[in-house]
């Protein structure tokens, strides 16, 4: 193969090599030059040095996930490369470039049962020292290096490097493009034996592609949404939501507090909504489980809220610097009392636009508290991401009491809908008792059974629209397909390529995303199921937590099964196509089951 | 309710909602409640531009009863909620109060950091020493050796210092009431509301069902000294430190500290620094923008 249009680079060095920055001047290079990119970053959890690493995935189509096997692997020195185990996994046909330093023959590599592609022992840091005088050009070798050989955007690169030291003496730059230079030359000089090149992508879009992660588009959708408090409490990987409001959100009339505990973060939100503004606190796990109370007190005082869960590898501490779809259990069922609580879940950065809009309207329409449920890979990676015509995107209001309904106003007054016009202080006319106390309709505290039981069923009720929603669910591939696959978050990418990689091999499947976790659309789940003969649920957890959820609510069929495993062990298509291959071979094995592709 | 036309000077009638109190009789937070509706009559802001919040335990019952809108919220999180409250809406008039469980024990940690940000809020604390709505057991502020159904032998601990507490982390306006004095206790409810920044006041507000006899008002009639009457100099807030100390077998009533230069509340600050940034917008449906790579 002498091109390709898919590139998987993974490298991996000690805090100090610059992999990230490398990292992060190849896909702004890429986002640049048009192609669709993706970096994922991962690290121990040292707070400096200790490794890091990161993958970049281009592509000059859609990037759905990190991919599978590296293509390139960048190892600085081999100790940090292989604390990354399953997250730089090196194959039969990935060329493997490292550090020559560190002594270790091209022949007797530490990647047990490996033969790569092609092995490159550089002395990359004395090739930094010789062209710059310092190691930190180290990673400005890397990408003359991967520039070189793999022919990904000379010019954007050599942009991005005086653009990063723009602010610096020009000598530094100068010092990175001659490392930058050099690592070219050597690549040059030591050329593949099978030329990979990445083919050029169509051209960027003429306003230049978005860049960014899953945190920052959260922050952003919720400005644009128009939240204007924020209160939370520093957590991984949540805090660059915070970090991101802190800067913006004071321009729109807003403000951030960041606060004394996981608790006062959402109480104060809790706070701003009742004084009638659009308030959100972001958190992970463990701090998810300090704000449930006060979730409680939300749902049963009927008052908005858009609550984001960056889940990471849990319980308590676990793995906070890693990705895991662990809390979807918690998201849902961590309620004192009887509680639906609507939860959404994005699949990517792009779509947590979206999703991010979708709960503050749903908070505000139905005067509820609303779960992001987002993971650490989507809302720390960065991809690129075609621009969004925000004018598609309605902002919705709470539904607020008319002068006349405040003549004689009720704030938890039983409507058709189970939707009370609510008011909010400062408003003439509206005042009411707001409480955690089961209440009457006019929010006096009551201990009436009858009441309790009218309020919750007005509670549930008002929910039951979202149950309803076709658009929250997505449904891809031959909609009569007897192979299924369910997939939600992060690993719903990976599904996503694995569905269009088993139907290009002439597998017949589909594939259901829930984009709304909780309530559970039934009818949509009915329908689905009609044509399934045999199905897998991918997730990132130990229990299979999704389809578990399923079972619980609807009739899964029994040969509907989990595929699941414990975070920081991603999923790769290749690895669900296989899985779809043998159920389909299974199905083969009986009598009058037809598989192949129709047409 | 209906709004009072603002001409009309505001009655104590118009603060008080038709909600008869659970509190038991001879509880002293009828009387808390009656100095509050006075105070806020004095004061004469309309009910609908008041928000009051409240934790969890007998007391917190107390927005219920006003006409203001309340918020009777989860335990010890009362002022978290107000001060989201206050931000968000800094022209309202915002109240919070609770027990002493609710503001010295669950809710103990967020005193220090509403104090810090100092937001113009006014925290009353009904203080009785004991918690009354779970029937009888030992409260933050319960003395040492007292016997309660969770103490059979008698406390183990010492008591937390209300005022000693906020004092030290700074708050600018501190006071002591009882409803003892009625009329002392509105005053000072009323001057914490007028105090512009984040204002304390401790009611020694007896638990008639689970409270010692030495605590009832016929008792603190007889016991309590008004700081005045003592010469105490409320700007002097090492003075104030040191009568707070007397705090559990002394009562004084009045004002401890009030810092004469109150500095700016918090609300105003980010008020300031919205209008600092206000300028530098993108508009909301372009806020995409910002990750453009060109």
């Amino acid at each position: 193969m002498n091109s390709t249009t898919d590139l998987v680079i993974g490298m991996a060095g000690s805090g100090g090599d610059g992999i990230v920055s490398a990292g992060e001047s190849l896909v702004a290079a890429a986002a640049h030059e048009g192609y669709h990119a993706m970096m994922t970053k991962s690290f121990g959890s040292q707070i400096r040095g200790g490794e890091s690493s990161c993958r970049v995935r281009l592509s000059t189509r859609q990037v759905l996930n990190p991919g599978g096997n590296l293509d390139v692997a960048v190892a600085l020195n081999w100790d940090d490369f292989l604390k990354f185990g399953a997250e730089l996994p090196v194959g039969g046909e990935t060329v493997v470039l490292f550090e020559s330093d560190t002594g270790v023959a091209p022949d007797a590599l530490p990647l047990e049962g490996v033969a790569p592609r092609e092995i490159f022992a550089v002395p990359i840091g004395e090739m930094a020292r010789k062209s710059a005088g310092t190691d930190k050009a180290k990673n400005a070798v890397v990408l003359g290096l991967l520039s070189g050989w793999f022919g990904i955007a000379r010019d954007a690169l050599l942009g991005g490097i005086h653009k990063k030291f723009a602010k610096k003496p020009p000598e530094v730059a100068a010092a990175n493009e001659r490392a930058f230079a050099l690592g070219e030359i050597y690549a040059q000089e030591h050329p593949l034996r099978e030329p990979r090149r990445i083919e050029r992508p169509a051209s960027a879009p003429p306003t230049g592609m978005l860049l960014t992660d899953g945190n920052d588009m959260c922050a952003a959708a919720a400005i644009f949404s128009g939240c204007q408090f924020f209160s939370g409490y520093p957590i991984t990987p949540s805090t660059e939501v915070m970090q991101f409001l802190t800067r913006e959100i004071w321009k729109y009339g807003g403000a951030v507090i960041q606060a004394e505990d996981e608790i006062a973060g959402i109480g104060a939100a809790v706070g701003a909504s009742y004084a009638g503004k659009k308030a959100m606190t972001a958190t992970s796990g463990p701090g998810m489980s300090l704000k449930t109370e006060m979730l409680g007190l939300a749902s049963i005082a009927e008052l908005p809220l858009v609550l984001l869960n960056v889940q990471r590898g849990g319980p308590s501490t676990g793995s906070p610097t890693k990705p895991e779809q662990a809390d979807l259990f918690q998201a849902v069922f961590s309620a004192h009392g009887d509680v639906l609580r609507p939860v959404l879940a994005p699949t990517s950065v792009a779509d947590t636009f979206a999703i991010t809009v979708e709960a503050f309207n749903i908070a505000e329409r139905y005067q509820t508290p609303v779960v992001i449920l987002s993971d650490q890979e989507i809302a720390q990676r960065k991809e690129t991401v075609d621009p969004i015509d925000t004018g598609r995107f309605a902002v919705e209001e709470r539904r607020r009491p008319t002068e006349a309904e405040r003549e004689h106003y009720t704030r938890f007054a039983i409507t058709a809908s189970g939707i009370s016009p609510i008011s909010h202080p400062g408003m003439p006319g509206g005042n009411y008792l707001a409480s955690g106390i089961e209440h009457n309709e006019h929010g006096d505290p009551t201990a009436s059974g009858a009441m309790h039981a009218r309020m919750n069923e007005k509670r549930f009720r008002k929910l039951e629209p979202l149950k309803r929603r076709r658009d929250l669910i997505v449904i891809e591939g031959d909609p009569e397909a007897p192979l299924a696959l369910i997939s939600w978050g992060s690993t719903a990418g990976v599904c996503r390529e694995a569905l269009a990689l088993a139907r290009g091999e002439g597998l017949r499947a589909k594939l259901l995303v829930p984009y709304l976790i909780h309530p559970i659309p039934e009818e949509a789940y009915r329908e689905f199921f009609a044509s399934v003969r045999a199905g897998l649920v991918v997730e990132q957890s130990h229990q299979g937590q999704l389809y578990r959820l399923l079972r619980s609510f609807i009739d899964v069929p029994a040969s509907v099964r989990s595929l699941a495993r414990s975070g920081a062990n991603p999923f790769q298509p290749r690895e669900v196509v296989a899985r779809l291959a043998e159920l389909s071979l299974q199905l083969q094995g009986k009598p009058g089951e037809n598989l192949a592709a129709g047409e | 309710m209906t709004s009072v036309p603002p001409a009309v000077r505001l009655q104590i009638k118009d603060y008080k909602s038709g909600l008869k109190p659970i509190w038991c009789p001879g509880c002293g937070d009828f009387g808390v409640l009656q100095a509050l509706y006075r105070a806020l009559a004095a004061v004469g802001r309309p009910p609908h531009e008041i928000a009051f919040v409240s934790g969890i335990g007998c007391s917190s019952r107390i927005p219920g009863y006003t006409t203001a809108y309340g918020f009777n919220s989860v335990h010890g999180r009362a002022l978290p909620i107000a001060q989201g409250i206050k931000v968000a809406r800094p022209e309202l008039l915002v109240l919070a109060a609770g027990g002493d469980g609710d503001g010295f024990s669950i809710g103990g940690g967020h005193l220090p950091h509403a104090i810090r940000r100092n937001p113009d809020i006014t925290y009353v604390v009904m203080d009785n020493q004991i918690y009354g709505l779970t029937k009888g057991q030992l409260s933050p502020t319960s003395p040492r050796g007292l016997q309660t159904v969770t103490s059979e032998y008698g406390s183990l601990e010492e008591a937390v210092n209300p005022l000693l507490y906020v004092l030290a982390y700074g708050c600018n306006f501190v006071a002591q009431g009882t409803p003892a004095d009625l009329p002392g206790l509105a005053a000072l409810i009323e001057e914490a509301i007028r105090f512009p920044g984040f204002s304390f006041v401790n009611v020694q507000s007896p638990c008639v069902t689970y409270g010692e006899d030495d605590q009832q008002i016929k008792a603190q009639k007889a016991k309590m000294k008004s700081l005045q009457s003592l010469g105490h100099d409320p700007s002097d807030r090492i003075r104030a430190m040191d009568l707070a100390q007397h705090y559990g077998r002394e009562l004084y009533t009045g004002v401890f500290y009030r810092k004469p230069d109150p500095p700016p509340t918090f609300e105003a600050l980010v008020r300031e620094r919205q209008q600092e940034l206000a300028g530098k917008a993108l508009p909301r449906e372009r806020i995409l923008d910002l990750f453009l790579q060109r």
